[in-house]
């Protein structure tokens, strides 16, 4: 079952269990991990400076975003977490028009709940993966990657994010990269996207646009895990524990081939009388680790051991928009192949029911109202082709609403996101307010409320409602 | 980028616009129509295509500066006119980048996309957004792509008289919105501007809201002739309505150099510069 989130469609992971993630974390001590980090970020301010010189880059650009979050409890102002982050970007420009782009971020939290290490770090590719300083910091490569237009292509090849899709927060095609759901999806897309190694080349084949991507990094979705504040609970997500059964949890099961297990995508897209259209493919590894379960009889009663592992899919889709008037229909579509549900009962041998799934998502934006952006989503997954009862509902709806609106020229945005499950009946209610006091300084003040059954995709978190106060400072 | 124009309405007696406003006497009487004027306007020679630096300087009531670096192309194609604005600097809202199609054909929609590099996406934009403040400026959407055009679809325009256009005679033009509807889209319920007859440039011009309050005075100088072409250089949009005003200076204006036909795609401001 997809889980729809903050305007984030997320398939729901059939495992995020806590016993399934590893204690065991690598054992360099904090201040190795930091001095390491800070050689990485010297060796890419190094690299980029160097670069500049060897191969007559036309000119080096910088800049630097720190920025300053503290969380409380909606429920008695108790702090949740105070965060603080860095990251320097760097960009050279060859007289070629090449165009090499760095971004690495260190970040540093201080609420164990929220630690960067809380969460199912197998998922991460030994290439992507962050690297973590004690248990409150980690250093990240983000992006790293190289542009080379020529006359009729475009590569960009390197660590890189690729979005696709129409949706407005919604995910039901942004799914090249995986995602972190540390903070379930709280974090604003592109912090929480995980880039990867990839090549991503466009050109023009008629009146289409195509773009290929050759991706052999393997990141899946993070989770949170236990201690985490954001770990998913959910029965939908989680296979429910049952007395008198033993359970064991097996290291994740990676795809290890790194050409043979290669996610492939394919994008055509074209502006056609009035419309944006795109048709996409994509053969990658489900995100989402499946939970598979092998259940036995021991002398000591049931036993039930779970080895997490990942496995393929095709997924076919498309996207469109028009604007009419005051209005723009959005929309998308993904059609997975192969889909691996949480099974009902004991009576599934393993734990999962494979099955075929259909996400979609249409939205209306309407700007009737001055320098105002109202826009509803619906979105839908339908699960087809079961093989044995699911937890999750045949039919999953979720409807979202976002109202945006800015003033005094843009440097005050006040924001409201409400998202509403039609199956559970609990849902996420997003508002902030953001100034922006210069252009290199912003505040901001959000409030994040969940309600609705424990039992929901977002219900379960109805004990993390959250006030924020963000600063952000820029320099270039 | 060049002021837009679309306009207005009936002058309202209690309004004293900036420049020197006369009464249609018998010596005027022989002064071109307001659509003979707005067709010299449109009519302009502005080159087939064009790239500059665009620097944008927001100021608050206060005082208080905003200042961004953007490079803007536009290239005419057949049956349409295509524009395109990156944003180069600040960092926060460096990537953004502004596409449209605008259609001769005035029953044809033209077609807007932004770019918004937070979310990493192009964004349709409603052409009837086209009344809304383009990225905390003075200028509306509209007033972007309309550049040094008037909008003869959206007004209806009758001459007034003459006015000063920068020390010399000018003629003074009105323009009033075809419709309510069109009123309200554009935020205006009437314009005036003043145009230099000799080379068809607007040199000043006034909008009045839909309440028929004045809301903003438009001024233009630093006109030029770079490669041929008459070229405004800097506009001072002036909002008397929030006290905020916004200037506009343009450089390494070049009507000359070739601009590819695939810089107006949403891939090449997915990508930027």
């Amino acid at each position: 079952m997809p889980l729809n989130v903050g305007c984030s469609t997320l398939p729901v992971p059939q495992h995020a269990d806590r016993k399934l993630h590893p204690a065991n974390k690598q054992a360099s001590t904090p201040r190795a991990r930091f001095f390491l980090a800070t050689i990485s970020a010297t060796l890419i301010s190094l690299l980029c400076t160097l670069l500049s010189y060897s191969l007559h880059a036309a000119e080096l650009q910088s800049s630097v975003i720190t920025s300053a979050l503290w969380s409380a409890s909606s429920h008695n102002f108790k702090r949740q977490s105070y965060q603080l982050t860095l990251e320097p970007e760097f960009i050279l420009r060859f007289e070629n028009r090449a165009k090499l782009t760095a971004l690495s971020r260190l970040r540093s939290i201080s609420l164990d709940a929220l630690s960067p290490e809380k969460v199912t770090d197998d998922a991460y590719s030994p290439y992507s993966k962050p690297l973590f300083i004690g248990n409150s910091s980690e250093f990240e490569l983000r992006e790293f990657y190289l542009e080379l237009p020529s006359d009729n292509y475009y590569f960009t090849l390197g660590k890189q994010q690729v979005v696709w899709g129409k949706a407005d927060g919604l995910k039901v095609l942004d799914i090249v990269n995986p995602q972190s759901y540390r903070e379930f999806i709280l974090e604003d897309f592109d912090d929480s996207r995980i880039p990867q190694w990839m090549a991503n080349i466009e050109t023009t084949v008629g009146e289409w646009d195509t773009q290929f991507l050759w991706i052999p990094d393997q990141s899946y979705h993070v989770l949170a895990t236990e201690g985490g504040l954001y770990m998913p609970t959910s029965s939908l997500i989680l296979p429910e524990p049952q007395a008198g059964v033993s359970v064991t949890v097996k290291p994740f099961k990676r795809p290890g081939r790194t050409l043979m297990d290669s996610d492939i995508g394919l994008r055509l897209s074209r502006f056609w009388k009035g419309w944006d259209l795109s048709l996409n493919y994509l053969y990658q590894y489900d995100n989402f680790a499946l939970l598979h379960q092998r259940r036995s009889f021991t002398i000591n009663g049931p036993h039930v051991e779970i080895e997490p592992q990942y496995r393929r899919t095709h997924v076919l889709g498309g996207s469109f928009s028009n604007a009419f008037d005051n209005w723009v229909l959005r929309g998308e579509l993904a059609y997975f192949t192969d889909r691996y549900f949480l099974a009902e009962g004991l009576s599934d041998s393993d734990g999962i029911t494979k099955g075929k799934e259909m996400s979609y998502v249409v939205g209306l934006d309407w700007a009737g109202l001055e320098n105002t952006l109202i826009s509803g989503q619906l979105f839908q997954s339908v699960a087809l082709n079961r093989q044995s009862a699911t937890v999750r509902d045949k039919s999953d709806s979720t409807l979202s609403l976002l109202v945006n609106h800015t003033l005094l020229n843009e440097t005050l945005e006040l924001r409201l996101i409400w998202l509403a499950n039609s199956n559970i009946g609990d849902g996420l209610v997003r508002l902030r307010v953001t100034y922006e006091w210069q252009d290199n300084l912003k505040t901001w003040v959000s409030g994040d409320t969940f309600y609705g059954s424990e039992e929901g995709i977002f219900g379960q978190f109805d004990d993390n409602d959250r006030l924020t106060f963000g600063v952000e400072l820029a320099f270039e | 980028m060049k002021l837009p124009l679309r306009v207005i309405a009936l002058l309202s007696i209690f309004t004293t616009p900036v420049f020197a406003q006369s009464t249609v006497n018998s010596s005027e009487a022989a002064l071109p129509t307001g659509e003979e004027v707005a067709a010299h306007i449109n009519s302009r020679d502005e080159g087939e295509a064009v790239s500059r630096k665009l620097s944008i300087e927001m100021r608050d009531r206060r005082g208080k500066t905003r200042q961004r670096e953007t490079m803007s192309y536009r290239k005419y194609f057949d049956g349409e006119k295509r524009t395109v604005i990156f944003y180069l600097s600040p960092k926060n809202i460096k990537d953004t980048a502004f596409l449209t199609y605008d259609y001769n054909d005035p029953k044809v929609e033209d077609n807007q996309w932004l770019y918004l590099p937070a979310l990493r996406k192009v964004r349709r934009i409603s052409a009837s957004d086209r009344g809304d403040y383009f990225l905390g400026t003075d200028m509306t959407y509209e007033d972007i792509k309309l550049e040094t055009r008037v909008s003869t679809a959206d007004f209806n325009f009758q001459t007034l008289g003459t006015c000063d256009a920068d020390g010399k005679p000018g003629l003074q033009i009105e323009g009033t919105p075809k419709t309510k509807e069109i009123a309200r889209e554009l935020g205006y319920s009437k314009t005036q501007f003043c145009v230099d007859n000799e080379i068809w440039m607007i040199r000043t011009s006034q909008f009045w809201d839909i309440k028929g309050n004045l809301l903003k005075t438009i001024t233009i100088s630093n006109i030029a002739q770079i490669q041929g072409i008459w070229t405004q250089q800097n506009i001072d949009v002036e909002n008397h309505k929030t006290g905020h005003s916004t200037g506009l200076t343009f450089s390494e204006v070049d009507y000359q150099s070739p601009v590819p036909d695939d810089i107006f795609t949403t891939n090449a401001i997915k990508r930027g510069l």
